[in-house]
């Protein structure tokens, strides 16, 4: 499941980079998505997250909330990485 | 006892006796026809007990008895509320908020039945219009975007402008009966003693075959509408060189739709209105036929401009809401809630404040990213909507519908290459959703409401 969530969101990644708002040379699972040294700005993260969320639902008929106020509360960043992103939102599929 | 309000309408009906006023199925209706039968309804009203001054729904589309009733309700000083079918299940919550004391219904094959409702209104504004002996007429918001509030107009004072002679026109009746730009735009054609041409559906083949057969001058519609007729292609295939004018509004403009209108139909003068409920359809006048700049006013109207949005001062302003705290300045202004760019003597309105998407800071006003998204192959509509979102406020949402069967992901990334350099990037959809279901209601106008 991991392996799907880190894909999922590097395909997305790649449909984002490929209009030129980055590149994905040299990505991986640890690179900072947000935040300092992080690969995306807020409007960016917002994208990304919207159409994660639309993946996870297509994929496991979850309606999961990556970004909201239990986010922003967690002691380290969900967004900090791919890695991280990813974790969190396996988190939320097997809670509900 | 007729208190004369039409007298200068019937006079000019009288002067064009053998010319069609009215085309409703197929058949054409002369203006002494429409005198006689105007004058039997005032007669039969009284038959009827429907009393001077009374609160009417007149439950009805286009059709020739429909007009010659409103032409005799008007005369005989009622309170006239148009209904459509449109209204569906809130027809019985209207005539409650009106306070409507009979209904009088048009069959679908132009018979009129009626009843009364049992009601006595007791509304403030209701009685003051009803103490001045002046007809008056409700209308409804279309509340697309939340309650529909229920305006009161005198009648006089709108009848006013039309005392005025302008261009007479052959003027298909897009816009509903219980519409303002549908009432206006029948007032605005019998008053030249133009020829009223009903539809009864609005597609874009109904309205195109119409303005062939019936040599359609004038079609009031919407960029809705306009958009529909593009994608079905409907004009290839009918004879349109009758039409002279295309006036649209009710909704903001998206800039490419009118470029491509304009260069389908390059001899035809594509012209923007501006009304509303509350203070009726202003004179406008567009700077070209591929410009959203126009100016508004005309006699009766003052405009200015607060902070971005548009008031206006109307004499032939509604009363007031029956649901609703006034919406006027203590002096008398209307806010009409729509923000604008104000270039010397011309404005352009970009779209609701209340359609105003905040992302972290940034303005986004919808009909901007609509217009982008619908010149993009496949797409048949779109909708944005903003949506609140955790990191940035809100969001940009588009809904579209599309012809090419692509995936979300596919069609996500199709647009945003397409967009990028396009829109500021804060103003490209952060959200995406594909719809099956058409975009718009039996007003032809964008459904913004989030359920849709």
């Amino acid at each position: 499941m991991k392996d799907e969530l880190v894909t999922l969101i590097l395909d997305t990644l790649r449909e984002m980079g490929s209009s030129g708002q980055f590149t994905l040379d040299g990505v991986t699972a640890e690179t900072p998505l947000f935040g300092k040294n992080g690969l995306l700005d807020s409007i960016g993260l917002v994208s990304l997250i919207v159409a994660v969320e639309q993946g996870i639902e297509d994929r496991y008929q979850k309606a999961v909330s990556l970004a909201d106020e239990k986010a922003f509360s967690q002691k380290k960043s969900p967004f900090r990485s791919i890695d991280s992103l990813a974790d969190y939102a396996i988190e939320l599929i097997n809670a509900g | 006892m007729s208190a004369a309000y039409i007298a200068f309408l019937l006079d000019r009906f009288a002067a064009c006796a053998d010319q069609d006023a009215i085309v409703w199925r197929g058949e054409r209706y002369s203006y002494s026809w429409l005198v006689e039968t105007t004058n039997r309804w005032m007669r039969d009203l009284d038959e009827h007990n429907v009393s001077h001054s009374a609160v009417v729904s007149l439950e009805a589309d286009f059709s020739p008895h429909a007009v010659a009733l409103l032409l005799a309700l008007i005369d005989r000083g009622c309170i006239l509320v148009p209904l459509t079918s449109s209204v569906g299940a809130k027809k019985e919550e209207f005539r409650a908020i009106a306070e409507v004391e009979a209904i009088l219904e048009i069959t679908p094959d132009d018979r009129v039945t009626h009843r009364s409702t049992g009601i006595t209104p007791n509304h403030e504004l209701i009685m003051q219009l009803k103490q001045s002996g002046h007809p008056g007429l409700v209308l409804f918001s279309s509340g697309s975007t939340g309650k529909n509030k229920a305006a009161l107009h005198d009648f006089v004072p709108l009848l006013e402008k039309f005392k005025t002679p302008r261009h007479s026109m052959r003027t298909l009746t897009f816009l509903l009966f219980d519409h303002i730009g549908g009432v206006n735009t029948l007032l605005y054609t019998l008053s030249n003693a133009g020829c009223v041409i009903t539809v009864s559906d609005r597609s874009p083949e109904e309205v195109c075959s119409a303005i062939e057969q019936f040599k359609v001058e004038l079609l009031p519609t919407s960029p809705t509408f306009l958009n529909l007729l593009l994608l079905s292609r409907a004009y290839e295939r009918y004879d349109l060189s009758s039409l002279r004018m295309v006036t649209y509004g009710t909704e903001v403009m998206p800039e490419s739709t009118l470029q491509r209108m304009h260069s389908i139909l390059p001899n035809v003068n594509l012209l923007q209105t501006y009304g509303l409920s509350e203070v009726g359809i202003l004179r406008s006048k567009s700077k070209s036929s591929d410009s959203l700049w126009m100016k508004v006013g005309g006699e009766g109207f003052q405009t200015r401009v607060v902070d971005g949005l548009l008031e206006i001062k109307a004499e032939s302003a509604m009363l007031g809401y029956l649901n609703h705290a006034s919406p006027f300045t203590e002096d008398g202004w209307f806010r009409t809630g729509d923000a604008v760019e104000v270039d010397g003597e011309y404005i352009r309105v970009l779209g609701r404040k209340s359609e105003l998407i905040n992302v972290g800071g940034e303005k986004v006003y919808p009909a901007e990213v609509e217009s982008v998204i619908l010149q993009m192959d496949g797409v048949e509509d779109a909708i944005v909507t903003g949506s609140p979102n955790p990191i940035t406020g809100h969001m940009v949402v588009v809904r579209v519908r599309l012809s090419t069967g692509e995936s979300l992901s596919e069609f996500r990334s199709r647009m945003m290459a397409f967009c990028k350099d396009r829109l500021a990037r804060f103003k490209i959809p952060q959200k995406v959703v594909v719809v099956d279901d058409a975009l718009h209601g039996d007003r032809f106008k964008k459904l913004r409401g989030n359920n849709v």
